[in-house]
C-alpha cells in the first residue's frame, strides 16, 4: 500500500534487494550505529527509487503466456494467478513455471488523480 | 451494465405504442388471439415448405430435433443468454466477498456491486449489498438455477447466512438463422405499428411483438436475435409468428 505521508507502494521491500536492505538495516540497529528513524527513512526512499528505476531506467522487456487460474480486484489492486506459464525474454532465453501470482496496483500518477 | 441483458436501448414513443395497441388486432398478418387459428397460418407455411417454395432445405437447423408441433417451422432458435435474479435474504459486506472469494471485482467507484464468475456453468454474477444477486450468461434455466446455487454456497461459505430465495428468471435471450435474406424497408413499412429500421442508427430491424410480448432485431442476413421472454416458449412462440411474415419479405 502506498506510503501515508510520501505515497510510494512499500511492494518491492519484498524483493530480495529490498529485503537484503531491510536486513542490512537490522543488523545496523541492532549494533547501535544507526537510529530506527534513519532505517524507516532509507526504507521510504528506497520505495521510491525502486519505482522510479523500474520506470525510467529498466529497458528489458519480457511477454509471457499462461492460462489465468483466478483474479481478484479490491482496493483497487489486481491479483492474478496464472498456471503454466511460459515466459519469453530478450535473446530468446524462456522460462516456465507452474504458477505465477502477479499483482498490479494503480500507478504514481493515478493515484493522486 | 445492462440488467436485462438486452442490447436494446429504442426510446419508446408513448404514442407510437398507444397507436399500436389500439391498431393491433386489425394488424392484417396476425393470426388473431384464437390458437387454433394461429396454428393453421402456421401449418400453410409448413406444406409451402415442403414444396420448397418458401425456405431451402438448409433453412432447417436441427431437422432432427425439431419437434414440429411446437416449431413448425423446422428451426429452433437457440437461447443464447439468460438473465436470473435470486434474493439472498442476508445483508453482505462486499468487500469481504471480494476479498476472500476468488474471482471477483470489486470497484465502488464505478460500481455498487462485487462481479463475481465461475467456470461451470459459465456466468456472471452481480452481488449487491443488499443481499440481491443478479446471475447473467447462463444458456439454459437449468443452468441458470445451477449457477445461482452456487454463488449463493460461494457467499455461504465466506460466513454469511445466505438463503436462495425468490429465485426468478427475469429475461431470456434467443438467436437463429433463417438462412435467406430480409428485405427489412418492405418488412417495415407493412409492418411499421411493430418495426422501427434506422439503418443510419442500427442496421437491424426492431420489431416489437406484442403477444408475445418480445422484441426481435431482424438482420439483413436473415439472423434474428429475439429478446425479452420469461419462459422459453415465448421466443419459439415469437419465432414461429415472425417466420412466415419474414418468408414474406424474403430478398430475391
Amino acid at each position: 500500500m502506498a506510503n501515508a505521508t510520501q505515497n510510494f507502494y512499500e511492494l518491492y521491500r519484498n524483493t530480495s534487494i529490498g529485503q537484503s536492505l531491510a536486513e542490512t538495516l537490522d543488523n545496523l540497529i541492532s549494533s547501535r550505529q544507526i537510529e530506527p528513524q534513519l532505517a524507516m527513512r532509507v526504507m521510504a526512499t528506497f520505495d521510491q527509487n525502486v519505482a522510479a528505476v523500474l520506470g525510467d531506467k529498466v529497458k528489458a522487456r519480457c511477454t509471457f503466456k499462461g492460462h489465468l487460474d483466478t483474479y481478484r480486484f479490491c482496493d483497487e489492486v489486481w491479483t492474478f494467478i496464472i498456471k503454466d506459464v511460459n515466459f519469453k525474454m530478450e535473446q530468446n532465453h524462456l522460462e516456465k513455471a507452474e504458477r505465477v501470482k502477479i499483482v498490479a496496483c494503480q500507478s504514481k500518477e493515478k493515484v493522486g488523480a | 451494465m445492462d440488467p436485462n441483458g438486452t442490447s436494446i436501448s429504442h426510446p419508446a414513443n408513448v404514442q407510437e405504442v398507444q397507436e399500436f395497441a389500439s391498431n393491433y388486432h386489425q394488424a392484417p398478418w396476425f393470426p388473431a388471439e384464437n390458437a387454433g387459428m394461429a396454428k393453421k397460418e402456421v401449418k400453410t407455411v409448413d406444406s409451402d415448405m415442403s414444396n420448397g417454395a418458401v425456405a431451402p432445405p438448409a433453412a432447417v437447423e436441427a431437422p432432427s430435433t425439431a419437434d414440429t408441433s411446437i416449431h413448425a417451422s423446422g428451426i429452433v432458435p437457440l437461447l443464447q443468454n439468460i438473465v436470473a435474479t435470486v434474493n439472498l435474504d442476508t445483508r453482505l459486506d462486499l468487500k469481504t466477498i471480494a476479498l476472500h472469494a476468488r474471482n471477483a471485482e470489486y470497484n465502488p467507484k464505478r460500481f455498487a456491486a462485487v462481479i463475481m464468475r465461475i467456470r461451470e456453468p459459465k456466468t456472471t454474477a452481480l452481488i449487491f449489498a443488499s443481499g440481491k444477486m443478479v446471475v447473467t450468461g447462463a444458456k439454459s434455466e437449468d443452468d441458470s438455477k445451477l449457477a445461482s446455487r452456487k454463488y449463493a454456497r460461494i457467499i455461504q461459505k465466506l460466513g454469511f447466512n445466505a438463503k436462495f430465495s425468490e429465485f426468478k428468471i427475469q429475461n431470456i435471450v434467443g438467436s437463429c438463422d433463417i438462412k435467406f435474406p430480409i428485405r427489412l424497408e418492405g418488412l417495415a413499412s407493412r409492418h411499421h405499428m411493430f418495426s422501427s429500421y434506422e439503418p443510419e442508427l442500427f442496421p437491424g430491424l426492431i420489431y416489437r411483438m406484442m403477444k408475445p410480448k418480445i422484441v426481435l432485431l431482424i438482420f439483413v442476413s436473415g439472423k434474428i436475435v429475439l429478446t425479452g421472454a420469461k419462459v422459453r416458449e415465448e421466443i419459439y412462440q415469437a419465432f414461429e409468428l415472425i417466420y412466415p411474415v419474414l418468408s414474406d419479405f424474403r430478398k430475391t
